[in-house]
């Protein structure tokens, strides 16, 4: 098991956001995360990657306990995200977007920035390879010198991704990747998608869109902040629990 | 979409070896410029104002450093109050050559400030400038109760020279140290701790996702902008030799922050543009005495209304102007 997540709950004042939540991620696998609206499927993503602290409970990544610890510690441990929002460095160009992320790999003293020393300049040329070669991945190399802001919405939220992969993650935590996407990106999305998984990179996304919940191995469908279902994507649509929670009951169903 | 391919026919580009020349060239002659301008010029007094330009060119372009990683600090004058008087009490009462004091101020300086970082870096915003807003009135309070070793109100006095007689030599060596701190935090600014302090500023939380760790970088910024001040400041009390707490108070901040944004926040050039503009300016306005500040107020009305970028902006403004007079003109042509 890659994460593994015992007992999570995390209050907002007297509202429990998420409530004594058990889930795991095996390695390699690509896992949905679902639910209505404020159901806390973010809050779940911001409590793994340590923006909000837990109220109570464990999650261990990769055997290692990262409750308490800060979000750059646990990205350093190999977990990536992308945001629902997309918040991007806007006044940064593309790729600056993406080689500003290489921040962990190769590292410069201020001593070899001052005098710009070899070892300096190979670092800044290995980074902007990496860099470029992640863009290819994701088709954004053609715009790599645009200004992110000017990006057109698809473009931003594939761009949002190239920048998580460029920390090299194990587990990339994917917030609603292909919303707002039109049909010709969402292929193109799904593809990419499909790709980092052969990669050997481990995904939990959050998801509304049928297309991409058929892909997962497994769903994992949370209301209220607690699990109510888990399975197989087809198993998981045909649930009562789930029908009730997203239509409001089994007549309408 | 075509940001990339804008002005590359300015008028005086030319290129060797693949290399463009054009800002190289402009800039060296300008320091080729300033430095024979005492040849030119050679009144103590006119030296005296392009000296303390200098010393405040390190202090704007080092507070700029502090500003790019998104911490708006309304302390900076302080600091450079903190490099002045470890400097000045060291040469007055320790009797240390300066060529000692005014490094050791410095690294000082620049201790204290990434030591207040730590505190300080979970403060954001209006926070965060609240906090070094209070941090300077300290500073001037502790210069006040220990009036005995910082002569308190009536200021310090008894520093040592770091040159007896001309002010002919003040004028290299502080020309010497502005050019060097400018390189280095324009060095530091463009290199990948630059880009992460700029990316921090646009999007923490973005940025803490792809494991920069935010609050020591935000501690590193404001080390490395208070080793300048404190490197300007030391230099000052050398020169100056005499040191007035009123010379690093809010206001003296609030002057700071004026030529940073007149110059224009965005740019490197900015606040070099700015003090220069804004120390020369004011002398020619010396005969209204108190209404003085009055000229300074009227530059950053008329900047602020028609430039909102800063005096950098003004090229290009010009240019944008130009192109559309023709491109009215071509039009009356047409018709």
């Amino acid at each position: 098991m890659l994460l593994e997540i015992n007992g999570l709950t995390k209050f907002f004042g007297g509202l429990a956001a998420v409530q004594q939540l058990d889930m795991y991620i095996n390695e390699g696998e690509l896992t949905g995360l679902i639910g209505p609206n404020g159901a806390g499927k973010t809050t779940i993503f911001n409590l793994i990657t340590g923006i909000y602290r837990p109220t109570r409970g464990k999650v261990t990544f990769a055997g290692k306990n990262i409750v308490g610890k800060k979000p750059h510690e646990i990205a350093r441990l190999g977990v990536g995200r992308t945001f629902q929002l997309n918040p991007l460095f806007g006044n940064f160009t593309v790729l600056q977007n993406v080689s500003t992320s290489f921040h962990l790999y190769p590292r410069s003293s201020l001593l070899d920035i001052y005098f710009n020393t070899a070892s300096y300049r190979r670092n800044e040329a290995y980074i902007s390879e990496q860099s470029l070669e992640i863009l290819k991945l994701v088709r954004l190399d053609k715009v790599k010198d645009e200004l992110a802001k000017n990006l057109p919405h698809g473009y931003q939220k594939m761009l949002g991704i190239a920048r998580a992969l460029a920390i090299k993650p194990k587990l990339l935590l994917l917030d609603e990747p292909i919303a707002g996407m039109n049909p010709s990106e969402i292929e193109f999305t799904i593809t990419a998608i499909k790709k980092m998984q052969q990669q050997g990179i481990t995904i939990l996304l959050v998801e509304h869109n049928m297309r991409i919940l058929d892909l997962c191995e497994r769903v994992i469908v949370i209301d209220f902040g607690q699990k109510i279902a888990e399975g197989l994507p087809k198993d998981v649509r045909g649930n009562k629990e789930v029908i009730r929670a997203y239509f409001g009951g089994e007549r309408v169903a | 979409m075509s940001n990339s391919q804008l002005p590359e026919s300015m008028p005086f580009n030319f290129k060797i070896g693949g290399r463009k020349w054009t800002k190289p060239a402009i800039l060296t002659g300008l320091v080729v410029i300033i430095a024979l301008l005492p040849v030119f010029l050679s009144s103590a007094y006119i030296w005296h104002i392009i000296i303390l330009t200098f010393i405040y060119i390190i202090v704007t372009v080092s507070l700029r450093t502090i500003i790019i990683s998104g911490q708006f600090p309304l302390g900076h004058a302080a600091f450079m109050g903190i490099g002045a008087y470890l400097a000045g009490m060291a040469s007055k009462w320790l009797d240390l050559p300066p060529w000692v004091t005014i490094p050791s101020a410095a690294l000082i300086t620049a201790g204290i400030g990434m030591l207040l970082g730590f505190p300080f870096a979970r403060l954001r915003a209006l926070y965060y400038a609240m906090g070094s807003l209070f941090f300077g009135i300290g500073v001037l309070q502790v210069i006040y109760a220990l009036g005995e070793v910082t002569g308190g109100y009536s200021g310090l006095v008894g520093i040592k020279p770091l040159f007896v007689g001309s002010k002919l030599p003040y004028y290299y060596f502080f020309l010497g140290l502005t050019l060097a701190s400018i390189i280095a935090l324009y060095r530091f600014e463009f290199s990948r701790i630059g880009t992460t302090l700029k990316a921090i500023a646009q999007s923490h939380v973005v940025a803490s996702s792809v494991g920069i760790n935010e609050g020591w970088y935000r501690i590193l910024a404001v080390g490395v902008g208070c080793f300048f001040v404190g490197l300007a400041g030391a230099g000052y009390a050398h020169y100056n030799l005499v040191l007035s707490s009123s010379s690093f108070n809010f206001m003296a901040t609030l002057w700071l922050v004026m030529y940073v944004l007149i110059g224009g926040i965005n740019s490197f050039a900015g606040p070099i543009i700015g003090t220069i503009i804004l120390i020369i300016i004011p002398e020619f306005f010396r005969d209204l005495k108190m209404y003085a500040p009055f000229v300074n107020a009227a530059i950053l009305g008329i900047v602020v209304y028609l430039m909102p970028q800063g005096l950098v902006s003004l090229p290009q403004m010009v240019r944008s102007w130009l192109t559309k007079c023709q491109n009215t003109k071509k039009v009356r042509h047409a018709s």
